[in-house]
């Protein structure tokens, strides 16, 4: 590997998708597989210009079917690999995405939403939730951080890569075109000097050795014979899930104590929402904020906590309650009334949320 | 605007066409009231970012043209300079000036050798002008560190430096020349309404 690209810890301004290149690089990545689409595109063109610099690999495939199942195989080959893609890119990156899945591979992928159904609009939307969530098919299991800014872009892809091979599961960052074009300053900083231990990559395929002799044999299955056999691997899958659940859910909360209406929001639109309540408290009104950063695994023990102590909910975001569907599952049975605000593909201000809080306050 | 306000005939060409997010779109009315006349195309008329290409405005292919000023604003660094290209007329035009724009807080132009080898790709260049910024954390320390930095790059590279730029408060607080003499021209900053 070559000299590092951060040596120092410093202020920059920049794009959120330079951010995601430059992060993956400082995170050890070695190489992407990319097809382009909007709003993702500046990630693969930085990585692109940063890679020969510091030994790093790109290849660009022919679609995002191929872009997933290529970063699969980079990671059965032990390389810390990973993709990029929005909208209906996404739509093909969930087959792929669903083997890393079915054989534990710790994939890494950005998912910069844009609208849709379909090609639909080129830039922001909250409406790739659903599908970075639970897009594969059968019981698959993944970890999804959704950021809010530049710095949540440079720090979780960098945990990405971690979280990813230390525990096995398929991750995702879920930004939007919104943080994937806007520029805004941030601080950049090498991992290993803020003491941040990288997880060691290795192969799974290739290694050395007789399977069953001088090592255990790696079983890597997308495919089974008889039903059970399926059962009893999920079953496994999901105990290691919801033990590492508790060490990953991630969330950003204020005010919530003696809230009267909690105001819940995801990625980019909980900055409005923070704004929102910061003013609304100000103002003495009791009102609280809640963000998950993980989408999932969601933060269910906060969330059933506070679900038994508001009146209301207020969830806030740029899609027709996909979000919103999230919760409601985690907090089922709970008092709490629910009250959606729902902008599908558009943004949503400060003085939209405060707006909709005193109408419902 | 400077220009504009001093009588001039300005033509403002939107020749940012490699997927524009922060585009003169938004403000062309805005422009056009201050006396620009301004060649790009409106929002409505586009479809996509350009992801599965960019028409370009045929008034913007034939821009060099228009009687008066013609200020061509091109993004996209290395890849979107190649959109001069597309002129009419550009290899033929003596009064061309060809200015870099740079920011040390971007990453890729942070250091002497960074600007340096960056600029080399662009091809030819005139000038470089110092936009050293944090956004709203800009301080005079920031923008006065840009341009010594910038001034270091233009001595490798022989090539002016035209100005220091900064938003007008901070160009207040430096002064009328930063700290390597060169002329600050203050920004009034129309970014925020600029997107998309």
């Amino acid at each position: 590997m070559s000299e590092k690209l951060i040596t120092e810890e410093k202020r920059v301004f920049m794009t959120g998708n330079e951010v995601v290149a430059w992060a993956a690089v400082a995170a050890g990545a070695e190489i992407m597989y990319g097809y382009p689409i909007t709003p993702q595109n500046e990630i693969m063109h930085y990585w692109t210009r940063l890679a020969p610099k510091y030994n790093r690999k790109f290849l660009q495939t022919e679609d995002e079917l191929s872009a997933g199942f290529t970063t699969v195989g980079g990671v059965m080959a032990g390389r810390k690999a990973f993709t990029a893609t929005a909208g209906p890119g996404n739509t093909l990156m969930q087959e792929p995405m669903s083997m890393a899945e079915a054989m534990r591979l710790p994939t890494v992928t950005i998912v910069q939403q844009r609208g849709g159904p379909s090609t639909a609009t080129v830039i922001y939307s909250q409406q790739e939730v659903t599908m970075t969530t639970f897009g594969g098919n059968g019981e698959g299991l993944r970890i999804v951080y959704s950021t809010a800014n530049h710095q949540e872009l440079f720090d979780y892809t960098i945990k990405a890569f971690n979280v990813a091979w230390k525990y096995r599961f398929p991750t995702f960052v879920l930004g939007d075109g919104y943080q994937a074009k806007m520029r805004e300053s941030l601080t950049v900083y090498d991992p290993e000097q803020k003491g941040i231990e990288f997880v060691p990559a290795e192969p799974y395929v290739g290694k050395p050795g007789t399977p069953g002799v001088d090592r255990e044999p790696g079983h890597y299955r997308n495919t089974y014979n008889v039903e059970e056999e399926l059962y009893e691997v999920l079953q496994g899958y999901f105990k290691d899930y919801a033990k590492m659940a508790e060490e990953v859910a991630e969330y950003q909360a204020f005010d919530t104590e003696d809230a009267d209406v909690v105001v819940l929001s995801h990625g980019v639109v909980s900055r409005g929402a923070k704004e929102a309540v910061e003013q609304l408290r100000k103002e003495g009104k009791k009102v609280g904020y809640f963000r998950p950063i993980t989408l999932r695994p969601l933060p269910e023990k906060e969330l059933k906590e506070l679900a038994g102590k508001a009146k209301k909910f207020l969830i806030v975001e740029s899609a027709q309650g996909q979000f919103a569907k999230l919760i409601k599952d985690v907090i089922y049975g709970a008092s709490v009334e629910i009250v959606p605000f729902f902008k599908p593909g558009v943004g949503i201000t400060t003085d939209e949320i405060v707006g909709k809080v005193n109408e419902i306050l | 605007m400077d220009l504009a306000r001093q009588n001039r005939k300005v033509n403002l060409v939107d020749l940012d066409i490699v997927e524009p997010c922060y585009t003169l779109r938004p403000i062309k009315k805005q422009l056009a009231e201050q006396n620009i006349n301004v060649i790009a195309w409106e929002t409505k008329e586009t479809v996509g970012l350009g992801e599965a290409g960019n028409i370009i405005k045929p008034a913007a292919r034939w821009a060099l043209l228009n009687e008066g000023d013609v200020i061509l604003d091109i993004g996209y660094g290395v890849e979107g300079s190649k959109t001069l290209n597309l002129l009419e007329g550009v290899d033929k035009e003596p009064n061309l000036r060809i200015y870099a724009v740079v920011n040390i807080s971007r990453p890729m132009t942070s250091t002497v050798d960074e600007i340096v080898e960056y600029l080399k790709q662009l091809g030819n260049i005139h000038g470089i002008i110092n936009n050293t910024h944090l956004g709203d954390e800009t301080t005079p320390e920031i923008v006065q560190n840009g341009a010594k930095v910038v001034a270091e790059a233009a001595e490798v590279l022989q090539v002016p430096v035209i100005a220091t730029t900064a938003e007008r408060s901070v160009a207040e607080a430096i002064g009328k020349q930063d700290c390597m003499g060169n002329m600050v021209r203050p920004l009034d900053r129309f970014m925020p309404c600029t997107l998309w």
